[in-house]
């Protein structure tokens, strides 16, 4: 066995030094492209994905999201409820948040969206959205008569770029009047507005908690959910079932339970996309090779023949140019490995812009690792079959079909 | 020594049958130098294929001391080529992309010889064929004679000790035929190895230790064993 595999070996490893240079030099390359086409699209919807799972922690969800029981509207008692959170072991800190909806108005533009109250000093401990302000400031706990805009609310004036109906580009320091659903009707000066560049978060508007009470007429003990920011590195289901092992009845979600089934069908539907992207790649490189190692053997013909007569096993033979194949592809995908650090350093420098962030590809090495396993075995089969085609012919027609 | 009975071997061309041999029976003994002869198409490469088990026969076995070499299996007749016979093409038959060294060499690598022994028992046989300044060229660099005496060389290299030519000069001119003839005089000498060798140049014929002739399949002249003072 060991002898097989030295003579295959040796027959390979000639083969590729005093072989066709440039045809080998052409192969190598089109496997690097291969390997590096089929690690890219995936690395291109795993970086999107991890930008919205991304923005969906920092803006929308925190790490924990507690929401309503099944029937219930809000959430009662929530001071009760978040004093009861901040102390269990991993929580870093709750916030509440209460909405209501209105009308926003300014200068005849109207937009009708919840206002969302929170303490503000809650909320910069749970989300990131205080550090996306693309003009005036957050909001802050003594505030009274100025709200908080998200970009899309805000909108420009030139209306075509706006995605949704907006207010027509206002500005900070400006004043707006919102119709709250409970009939009341209060002015506003815009302190700030956010840009976070997700979709659903910039199209919502803050009030601070003690201004919501004022538009209810009393002390607000109801909240529409409450967002946790757990302790860095905890794991989040752990602390998942200690809040619901202190007794917290409402719904309790991590992020990742709030996206489930939401992105869950999106990714779904990149991952056909993917599959199909790898498959071609596949393709391209098995008929690549095969096509590479028809020419090879059908040209090598009468040598296989006489490896054959002087009493060289057919197996041997087919295994030399499985052997060059599998050189190749080594070769190959260390060439596309390369190339793909190469993206990976631009695309770091220069992310990919899309309208909701910019997307920075991310390699995955697992998806690597079984890329370059499939991309082995597709090729080692391709390289396979005419070998084998080529190899198993009677010796003598062999020998004499050049001479 | 090799034992061949009533071997036949038909070739379908299309639907019409071609009868290249028709119950050859015969039998060369351990060091005999056989010379086969015979008009073209006459079945003396038919003849040296089946014996060389490169080949299927129609009917008849072909016996190597006591072997009937056709019901060994694909691999078992694979091992019996490469350690038992040595066959030399009309022409040349060497692996382009290996020296002359390298070509010596393989059928012993794969019989399992190690590194060091290979390499230097190659170039001993390269040697005694007179290539000791060839070793590192590939065949192309190589004069048709140099060639056939790698050919030579690497059918020699596992002593295999059955030698097949066939028309092993045919491709040579005058000089360079004499000197492989010279050669396999000399290996049949010094080594005792037999050797069964196509050919219909006259001036081969003192070469031979017997010589027998086919006519369209058959043989028509087994041949006597000439002694040393015919030659
Ligand atoms: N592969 C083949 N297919 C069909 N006929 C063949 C084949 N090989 C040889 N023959 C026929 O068999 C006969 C003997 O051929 P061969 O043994 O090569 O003769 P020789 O070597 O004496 O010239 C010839 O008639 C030849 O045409
Ligand atoms: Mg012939």
């Amino acid at each position: 066995m060991l002898q097989k595999i030295r003579v295959m070996l040796f027959l390979a490893w000639r083969s590729i030094q005093r072989g066709g240079r440039a045809g080998l030099m052409l192969n190598i390359v089109i496997i690097a492209l291969v390997f590096t086409n089929m690690l890219l699209l995936p690395s291109i919807i795993t970086g999107a994905v991890e930008l919205f799972n991304e923005q969906t922690v920092d803006y929308q969800t925190s790490d924990i999201l507690i929401s309503p029981r099944e029937d219930d509207r809000y959430i009662a008692d929530v001071d009760t409820l978040l004093a009861k959170i901040n102390r269990i072991p991993g929580v870093h800190r709750a916030s509440a948040r209460f909405a209501m909806g209105g009308t926003l108005i300014y200068k005849g533009k109207t937009v009708s969206v919840p206002v969302t109250a929170f303490y503000p000093r809650d909320e910069v401990e749970v989300t990131l959205i205080n550090t996306k302000m693309k003009s005036g400031t957050f909001l802050s706990s003594g505030d009274t008569g100025e709200i908080l805009l998200g970009n899309f609310v805000a909108g420009s004036e030139d209306e075509s770029e706006d995605f949704f109906a907006s207010l027509g580009g206002v500005r900070v320091g400006d004043s707006i009047t919102v119709n709250f659903e409970n009939g009341v009707s209060r002015e506003y000066r815009v302190k700030g507005i956010f840009q976070t560049k997700s979709y659903t978060v910039d199209y919502m508007v803050f009030l601070p908690w003690e201004e919501m009470e004022e538009i209810i007429g009393h002390e607000n003990t109801l909240a529409t959910e409450v967002l946790v920011k757990t302790d860095e590195g905890v794991d989040l289901d752990v602390v998942k079932m200690r809040i619901l092992s202190f007794g917290v009845g409402e719904k309790v979600k991590t992020w990742k339970d709030v996206l489930s089934g939401l992105v869950e069908e999106s990714i779904e539907s990149f991952n056909i996309i993917n599959q199909i992207s790898m498959l071609v790649s596949l393709v391209i490189a098995v008929v690549v090779i095969f096509v590479i190692i028809t020419i090879k053997a059908v040209h090598q013909r009468r040598e296989i023949g006489i490896l054959k007569a002087i009493g060289i096993d057919q197996d041997i033979v087919i295994g030399s140019y499985v052997t060059q194949v599998l050189f190749i592809c080594l070769l190959g995908t260390i060439l596309g490995f390369i190339i793909s650090q190469v993206l990976m350093i631009y695309f770091n420098a220069y992310p990919l812009e899309f309208p909701d962030g910019n997307v920075v590809p991310v390699f995955e090495y697992v998806t690597m690792l079984e890329n370059t396993a499939l991309l082995f075995v597709a090729s080692a089969a391709a390289g396979y079959v005419p070998a084998w085609r080529i190899a198993r012919q009677n010796i003598l027609d062999a020998i004499r079909g050049q001479a | 020594m090799i034992t061949v009975e009533d071997l036949e071997r038909v070739y379908l061309m299309g639907k019409v049958e071609v009868h290249a041999l028709r119950g050859v029976s015969l039998s060369v003994k351990q060091g005999e130098f056989l010379g086969v002869t015979g008009e073209s198409g006459s079945g003396k490469s038919t003849l040296l294929h089946l014996v060389g088990i490169l080949d299927q026969p129609t009917a008849g076995r072909v016996l190597i001391d006591t072997t009937d070499v056709y019901r060994l299996s694909a691999e078992e007749q694979s091992r019996f080529r490469l350690g038992r016979i040595g066959f030399v093409f009309q022409e040349y038959a060497l692996i382009q992309e290996l020296t002359a060294l390298e070509n010596v060499y393989l059928p012993s690598l794969a019989a399992g010889n190690s590194h060091r022994d290979h390499e230097e028992h190659a170039g001993a046989i390269l040697e005694k064929v007179g290539l000791e300044g060839r070793l590192n060229h590939l065949p192309r660099e190589l004069s048709g004679g140099e060639q056939q005496r790698v050919a030579i060389a690497r059918a020699l290299v596992n002593d295999p000790g059955i030698l097949l030519a066939d028309e092993p000069c045919a491709n040579l001119d005058s000089e360079n035929s004499r000197n492989i003839m010279d050669i396999f005089a000399d290996i049949n000498r010094e080594t005792g190895q037999t050797i069964m060798m196509v050919s219909h140049e006259a001036w081969h014929r003192p070469y031979f230790d017997r010589i027998i002739r086919l006519r369209d399949g058959r043989i028509v002249d087994a041949g006597d064993v000439f002694d040393d003072e015919e030659r």
